[in-house]
């Protein structure tokens, strides 16, 4: 993802803002890292250079 | 016959389709106007506008609207190998929610080709495939949240391009739209064996 994807991405719990933290970068791509949302805490990895922002009960939901 | 006989089934990734290439087209169509009413309000702002393609799938959509008009298109999808796909054509992608993880404002336009096959809760499969054609018994298991949240993250003067298909009771979809606020306009459609796809222009 490109960083300012963050401008327009936020908490899917609370649509409060995130900071990205731990970030890998590939020229202008972040390819790892992690979206933290700056109210409730809450964690989203960025797997493979794409941020996965599922609510957490959802994340692990993957039918085949 | 089911779900699995209508479509050409055989990935974990909906493939794109009569309805993709009808929402691409009209989306291309509609953004690149200038006469609209409301994209009067933008002449002048040229190429700024970001739209976002809900439940992008293989990404074509989403692809053909920034190649055609030039717009940043995000593309979301809840299906890991969905947003897999979609960035291997290098869109910037997210997995995603329907909005939920999109800021307040964010979008000039949102487009989303739902999953709307009415489904017998009995006949349902648990797949990805399912979930990217599945609108549950009355096809609007995913319309509806949709049409609850998409406000949120729509700019003053933003739109929703709604794909919904005579399959999935299309006055029934613009009834609740209009609970949600929208007006909604069909600003194309077209005809096959088994169901009409109208493209619906949802502004408030």
């Amino acid at each position: 993802m490109k960083e300012s994807l963050l401008e327009i991405l936020c908490c899917p719990l609370d649509k409060h803002d995130l900071e990205l933290e731990d970030a890998e970068y590939d020229g202008d791509e972040v390819v790892d890292g992690v979206l933290v949302c700056t109210e409730c805490g809450e964690r989203y990895p960025i797997e493979d250079g794409i941020p996965n922002l599922l609510p957490p009960d959802m994340r692990e939901e993957s039918p085949a | 016959m089911d779900l699995r006989d209508r479509r050409d089934i055989g990935t974990d990734v909906y493939q794109p389709a009569e309805d993709s290439q009808l929402l691409a087209e009209t989306v291309c169509d509609r953004l690149s106007s200038d006469d609209g009413d409301r994209s009067d309000e933008r002449r002048g702002t040229g190429d700024d506008r970001t739209v976002l393609e809900v439940g992008t799938g293989s990404g074509y959509v989403a692809s053909r609207v920034a190649d055609e008009t030039g717009v940043r298109v995000i593309a979301s999808d809840l299906n890991p190998h969905a947003v897999r796909q979609a960035r291997e054509k290098g869109l910037e992608t997210v997995r995603a929610d329907l909005v939920s993880p999109f800021a307040d404002g964010a979008f000039d336009a949102v487009a989303f080709n739902p999953p709307y096959l009415p489904t017998d809760p009995d006949n349902e499969w648990d797949d990805w495939m399912e979930r990217a054609l599945s609108g549950g018994e009355d096809g609007r298991a995913i319309i509806d949240p949709f049409l609850e949240s998409v406000d949120r993250v729509l700019a003053p003067g933003g739109v929703v391009y709604l794909l919904v298909s005579s399959l999935t009771d299309v006055d029934a979809v613009v009834e609740r739209a209009g609970e949600e606020g929208f007006s909604a306009a069909a600003v194309a459609d077209e005809s096959f064996p088994f169901e009409t796809l109208t493209v619906l222009e949802l502004f408030r």
